[in-house]
């Protein structure tokens, strides 16, 4: 996670943000520590990488890029205004001997908010902010099989917020955001799909953080709340509001370092 | 029509990436052709395809190419041929682009070119805005020949279709197959590729004449269904001396018994045609009187008898000089879109060797490996009908000459 010590909404690269809304600095600042503190409480162990002044969104770690065990791919953002943040995110994974391994510059590709593993499969998102070229790429970097799912509903520009992954048989799912091709694709890829309503998808459900059995979610709606539970699942609700005028969650707000890509499961 | 090929990769069958490009393709209006594809065998490995598109005009397949974009798939850039210039008569530049007999095409400054002749293991040499294949030791100093694959397109094999018994005949060589359909079948494309204004070539081997089969192709030539004819010494000698003296390698045509002294017979009617200079000149002055050789002469049809190192004498006619047979085996070759080889290893093979892929081929012969030789070697089109040449020219020419 980053601290949102440079957080705000400088510019408008997705449907959420508006300029001319500001973000109560404090107010950002007490969601982040309340939002690490429940990871914490979860069972998580949080790592922090230090902010810095010209790159607000810094604090949407998901973005950073792709962790494969001791592989970082990193980013290569589709808008020059975040395009910064690629070098000290890298520089964060070199400093801990990870192994970074570069896309090609012609592509874009968003890290893990358009990348998330399940079912043996990374299952990547494309057309907003990553490009479908780009997944070519990312298997050959990582080994992982990759599904490609296209975005097409702006309001869902990254794949995380239309899927969560739960354990190995269940995730959150919202087909709002996917076209016909990429819900067959889900479909045939999550045995037991928690599919949300368009309401529960725009209240940001499946940007959650998974811990275990925990689930740490910006809001939940009671009918998506009970059936988590009857999975066993315990839910601990987190608001992140300040940082949904910037489009992100509490998933945004995080990056996986815990992340081994099924690289060899036929 | 304007084209491009686009390429995709990556885990595009499971993601449902191929299937939705084509898709878009068909529902912009435009059409598309496989190039190729490679898919992975396992769940982790990519597969690549590339896919030709073609629209009814420019500006709709920009567009489309641009939303196909979106999805991963790109133009190929296709980049011209390139050429290099023979500096040696006879001897072509290293890296020259070695054809296969597909029909092909070529990649130039101003466009695709298609290669008018195609034939394997061919140079493809560039002049004028057209496309040859030309042998290694025809190729001249100057010329423009292509290297490497780059800009060079192969079409993809085909086969005769239809629902006939060549559908499962096609799949493979086999004697168990009912010889009357296919005859019969023969005989209906042959009829089909004359009235397209095809061509159609025999190739003959001296089984031929000692199956007593060599009437029934006699027969073929005079009623005008084949319209050049390939083969060696030993066919046209065995033709000949079965009209001039009745017997065939000294065996009596009509009894099946050997003659006296009839192992001889081939030499003298060699040595009588020498005498008088040429084939022509010996079915002129009457000594040969009938036959396929005769009936060659009377109808003008072009035949070609290329020579082999055990021939005897050999005939006037027969080319001894191989690279000249060759030459001109290929100058008769334009237009024929049906190949009869029959009975005949050495001269089918030869001719597989220099016809282009979309000439249909029927190999007939009694054993299987002479077909699967010829398949070995290149001539992929070829059918095989494994079964005895005497019956089967006598029911061909039973069906195309009633």
């Amino acid at each position: 996670m980053c601290p949102p010590n440079y957080f705000g909404v400088l510019y408008e690269i997705n449907p959420w943000m508006h300029r001319e809304v500001t973000v109560e600095r404090d107010a950002a600042q007490a969601e982040w520590e309340g939002l690490r503190s429940t990871l914490v409480q979860a069972g998580a162990e949080v790592e922090v990488l230090e902010p810095a002044a010209e790159v607000p969104d810094l604090v949407f770690t998901a973005n950073a890029g792709v962790v494969n065990a001791s592989q970082f791919v990193p980013s290569r953002f589709r808008h020059p205004e975040r395009q910064a943040e690629t070098a000290l995110d890298s520089a964060w994974f070199r400093t801990r001997g990870y192994q970074v391994s570069e896309l090609p510059e012609d592509v874009c590709q968003e890290g893990a908010g358009d990348a998330l593993p399940f079912g043996g499969v990374l299952l990547a998102g494309y057309r907003f902010r990553s490009d479908a070229a780009s997944h070519a790429y990312l298997s050959t970097l990582t080994g992982a099989a990759v599904r490609s799912v296209e975005l097409v509903d702006e309001r869902f520009y990254h794949l995380d917020l239309t899927f969560c992954p739960l354990d190995e048989r269940r995730a959150m799912v919202a087909p709002l955001g996917w076209d016909r091709y990429g819900r067959r694709v889900v479909e045939a890829l999550v045995p037991e799909p928690l599919v949300l309503e368009d309401e529960e998808a725009l209240a940001f459900c499946a940007n959650s953080v998974v811990v275990g059995q925990r689930v740490v979610m910006p809001s939940c709606p009671v009918r998506v709340g009970r059936q988590l539970e009857a999975w066993g699942f315990e839910v601990m609700v987190c608001p992140v509001s300040e940082f949904l005028k910037a489009g992100g969650g509490c998933r945004c707000l995080t990056l996986a370092l815990d992340v081994v890509l099924a690289a060899t499961v036929d | 029509m304007e084209t491009e090929i686009v390429e995709v990769s990556g885990h595009i069958i499971d993601s449902l990436i191929l299937a939705k490009v084509l898709d878009l393709i068909l529902e912009s209006g435009a059409d598309y052709r496989m190039v190729d594809v490679e898919i992975g065998r396992a769940n982790r490995d990519p597969s690549r395809a590339r896919v030709e598109i073609s629209s009814p005009d420019r500006p709709s397949l920009d567009r489309l190419l641009e939303q196909l974009q979106v999805h991963g798939a790109n133009r190929v850039a296709l980049r011209p041929a390139s050429l290099e210039p023979c500096d040696q008569d006879g001897v072509l530049p290293a890296g020259f682009y070695s054809s296969t007999n597909l029909n092909t095409r070529v990649l130039t400054e101003d466009g695709w070119v298609p290669v008018e002749n195609p034939e394997m293991d061919c140079a493809v040499v560039l002049s004028e805005h057209r496309a040859r294949t030309v042998p290694m030791h025809r190729v001249k100093v100057g010329d423009a020949v292509v290297i490497g694959m780059e800009g060079v397109e192969v079409a993809a094999p085909s086969r005769p279709r239809g629902t006939s018994p060549f559908e499962f005949m096609a799949s493979e060589v086999s004697s168990e197959k009912p010889k009357a359909l296919l005859v019969a079948e023969v005989a209906r494309r042959i009829g089909e590729a004359r009235s397209r204004g095809g061509r159609i070539l025999a190739v003959c081997g001296p089984a031929v004449v000692h199956t007593g089969a060599a009437p029934d192709v006699a027969r073929l030539v005079r009623e005008g269904w084949i319209d050049v004819l390939f083969a060696g010494n030993g066919f046209a000698t065995h033709d000949i001396e079965s009209n001039v003296l009745g017997t065939s390698l000294g065996v009596s045509v009509q009894q099946g018994i050997p003659t006296e002294h009839g192992h001889a017979n081939h030499l003298r009617v060699i040595n009588e045609v020498r005498r008088r200079g040429s084939i022509a000149a010996a079915v002129a002055d009457g000594f040969i009187p009938a036959g396929v050789m005769y009936e060659c002469i009377r109808r003008k049809v072009p035949f070609v008898l290329a020579g082999s190192v055990r021939d005897d004498g050999p005939l006037p006619d027969v080319i001894t000089d191989m690279v000249e047979a060759a030459d001109a085996m290929r100058s008769h070759l334009e237009g024929v879109s049906v190949a009869l080889m029959l009975a005949t290893t050495l001269h089918a093979i030869a001719t597989g060797n220099l016809l282009p892929a979309g000439v249909e081929t029927y190999c007939v012969d009694i054993n299987q490996a002479v077909v699967t030789k010829l398949a070995d070697r290149g001539s992929h089109q070829a059918l095989g009908i494994v079964t005895d040449v005497g019956l089967f020219l006598r029911d061909l020419a039973g069906d195309l000459c009633p």
